[in-house]
């Protein structure tokens, strides 16, 4: 299992927008993918739910935990991470 | 009628009158197609057969949203289609299915009825989020599920296009696509929940002069299709269960309406002159092509507003074609007589024209709309400016442009529009050349830049209700200040007094088309500010006709000039109130104020 907190910087947070791409993303890979507010590290859900996503309601500013467990976690963490720090591509 | 022999006592519900007139009738309830949805409880042997209904259903969906942002991606380019790449991941989402599919082998369920609890607790949850942005969201949840529940009931959502018999309709609130389908001969009036003067059902509530209240909280879970309601659109009244003593009140009441409305078109020949001798021109403001039947009754000089915008609402899927607005315009062309039609080309946001991949705005009031759309989506202008030019050979066409706030916005739409006529030229489709284009003036910008407008103009229109707002800095639908809304605010009659002179000044007509035109007191000051050209909702011309007739227009300017004098806004409403009755008009009570 890897795991890494992230700050949504991106100016309208996961919107639908960057949530189509995360979600997307997600199922790229094989591993389990969950991602929890930092302030509510037991609620995770499910990345490659974008009902899941949109319900973090996260916006710019907040601090996202990701949790990714499989056979490719450590690629999966690498391409999620990079994709909230490159503002997903909007800014 | 609720259950025989049972008696319910009459109920009175208070909401905002948005067109007088009082509406006696059966109610239709315009419903949403989740709650219609019915449950079912299904035998085991048949929940497998009914998990593959859901399966298919659900195949179908993705297969359409998929077609749909294949149009898009064709049409605008992949970045537009993200609204529906949301929708198409919900439809694939595990999760979704799982739950409902376990839904309905837990409750022996019918699909459609899974699919509305499963995502009427989805939207619960939605609507807890705090963010307004990301709380919108919820919407989606609410396509997504209304097509899949389209799909397995096989329907279509009712809509007023099946009504069939005379009544009041009621809704929760009425979207300008639902409007778009109203054949107003059927229509007696209108209540809904939400909505205020200025929502779309008021607008267009008054544009066909049918009686509406908005705003009737919980309106729709208190009455049934079939139910005799009664509704009092001057006091903003709804009666349910209306006792016989109310119904003969109401009905005498009605008759009186009817007769003033007969009055009315036994005057309608009468030119609008004042005794003085200055005429004015009494002009409608049209929204929907079907009004024209009802400017015709009241004998409006033209057109003076065509909003094209309902155009866009009610085309079938996406943006209206060429062909398609060309018919309207060549409709409005002939029907508008030798006075002609002004139209305005579109006031829409990015959301209103389903363009997608235009981001929801935080104040789309102030935002990406109108001129400036067209601007930045020149193909859709240019669709819509080819049909204006197509259609003004059969007629007497003007183009309006809406929301103007500088010089280049107007240069850039000419070069649009001479450009067009190039095109068409060159293609030798029959059109208009030097079709008149006018300037919109409704941002404070444009009031104190003119002079300058005007020399690129062709007229002006003033649009009030917008430039009162922008002016005062007041969003009239916000209740803490929506008493600031004043058009007899001295810098608004002053505002309106610069675009009348520079109007004058560069010899170009100036139009006015907002609610003041068709309000009697604020009439005569724009008479005196020096305007001669009113542009109004049809029902107020016999009124303002029956105005002009009875004042001089040398008293109407010295009210005006002395008004300019004045300092706040208590001044000049004082000042107009005890005036007003020296000019001898029997319309100038203070019921006039608005």
């Amino acid at each position: 299992m890897q795991q890494r907190t992230v700050i949504i910087t991106n100016r309208l947070g996961l919107h639908a927008r960057a949530t189509a791409k995360l979600v997307k993303l997600a199922n790229t890979f094989a591993s389990d993918i969950l991602l929890a507010r930092a302030e509510a590290r037991h609620k995770t859900v499910e990345a490659k739910s974008i009902f899941g996503v949109l319900l973090l309601a996260a916006t710019k500013g907040t601090e996202i935990e990701i949790i990714c467990e499989g056979t490719d976690e450590a690629a999966a963490l690498e391409a999620i991470c990079q994709l909230i720090e490159s503002k997903f591509g909007e800014e | 009628m609720r259950g025989i022999g049972r008696k319910f006592p009459e109920e009175r519900l208070e909401g905002i009158g948005v067109c007088q007139g009082v509406a006696i009738g059966n109610a239709f309830l315009v419903d949403d197609p989740r709650g219609r949805v019915v449950r079912f409880f299904l035998p085991k042997q048949q929940l497998d057969a009914e998990i593959n209904r859901f399966r298919e259903a659900l195949h179908l969906a993705q297969q359409q949203v998929r077609e749909a942002i294949e149009r898009l991606r064709a049409a605008l380019g992949s970045d537009h289609a993200y609204i529906l790449e949301a929708h198409l991941l919900m439809l694939q989402d595990p999760h979704l299915q799982g739950q409902i599919e376990k839904f309905i082998l837990e409750n022996q369920a019918n699909a459609e009825w899974a699919v509305r609890d499963v995502t009427g607790h989805l939207l619960e949850v939605y609507a807890q989020i705090e963010d307004d942005y990301l709380r919108e969201r919820g919407s989606d949840v609410v396509d997504v599920s209304h097509r899949l529940i389209k799909i397995l009931s096989g329907t279509e959502t009712r809509g007023l296009n099946e009504l069939a018999e005379e009544a009041i309709i009621v809704a929760d609130d009425l979207m300008p696509s639902v409007t778009a389908d109203l054949d107003p001969r059927k229509v007696l009036g209108f209540v809904t929940n939400a909505g205020g003067w200025a929502s779309h059902t008021s607008i267009i509530a008054r544009s066909v002069n049918i009686p509406a209240v908005v705003g009737v909280r919980g309106v729709t879970s208190r009455v049934r299709s079939g139910e005799t309601i009664i509704i009092d659109g001057t006091t903003g009244t709804v009666i349910l269960n209306p006792s016989p003593e109310t119904l003969i009140f109401y009905t005498e009441q009605r008759s009186r309406q009817q007769q003033q409305e007969q009055h009315d078109i036994e005057e309608r020949e009468l030119p609008a002159i004042t005794f003085d001798n200055q005429e004015v021109k009494l002009r409608a403001n049209i929204e929907l092509i079907e009004e024209i039947e009802v400017f015709q009754r009241f004998n409006a000089e033209g057109v003076g507003l065509y909003r094209s915008e309902f155009l866009y609402a009610q085309a079938e899927s996406g943006l209206p074609t060429e062909e398609e607005q060309f018919e309207a315009y060549k409709f409005l062309a002939e029907m508008s007589g030798e006075a002609g039609a002004v139209v305005r080309t579109f006031d829409l946001g990015g959301d209103k024209l389903h363009l997608e991949g235009f981001k929801p705005e935080r104040n789309p009031a102030l935002g990406l709309r109108a001129i400036r759309l067209s601007l930045q989506v020149e193909y859709v202008f240019r669709t819509q400016v080819r049909a204006i030019l197509r259609a003004a050979v059969h007629g007497n066409l003007k183009i309006l442009l809406p929301f103007v706030s500088n010089l280049d916005e107007v240069r850039a739409a000419k070069q649009i529009i001479a450009d067009v006529e190039r095109e068409l030229r060159a293609e030798k489709v029959a059109h208009a050349e030097d079709v008149e284009i006018g300037v919109m003036i409704e941002v404070p910008a444009a009031v104190l830049m003119a002079e300058v407008l005007a020399r690129e103009a062709d007229f002006f229109s003033l649009g009030t209700n917008d430039l009162i707002q922008s002016m005062l800095a007041v969003d009239r639908g916000n209740e803490n200040v929506n008493s600031l809304f004043d058009p007899l605010h001295p810098a608004v009659l002053r505002a309106i007094k610069q675009v009348a002179d520079a109007g004058r000044k560069l010899e170009i007509p100036v139009n006015v088309c907002g609610e003041m035109a068709s309000n009697p007191a604020q009439v005569i000051l724009l008479l005196g500010l020096g305007l001669r050209d009113l542009s109004m909702t049809p029902t107020a011309i016999p009124t303002i006709r029956r105005l002009v007739r009875s004042i001089d227009m040398a008293n109407a300017e010295k009210l005006a000039l002395h008004v300019l004098t004045l300092t706040t806004p208590n001044e000049v409403h004082r000042y107009v109130q005890t005036h007003l009755s020296e000019l001898g008009s029997q319309f100038l009570t203070t019921a006039h104020f608005g």
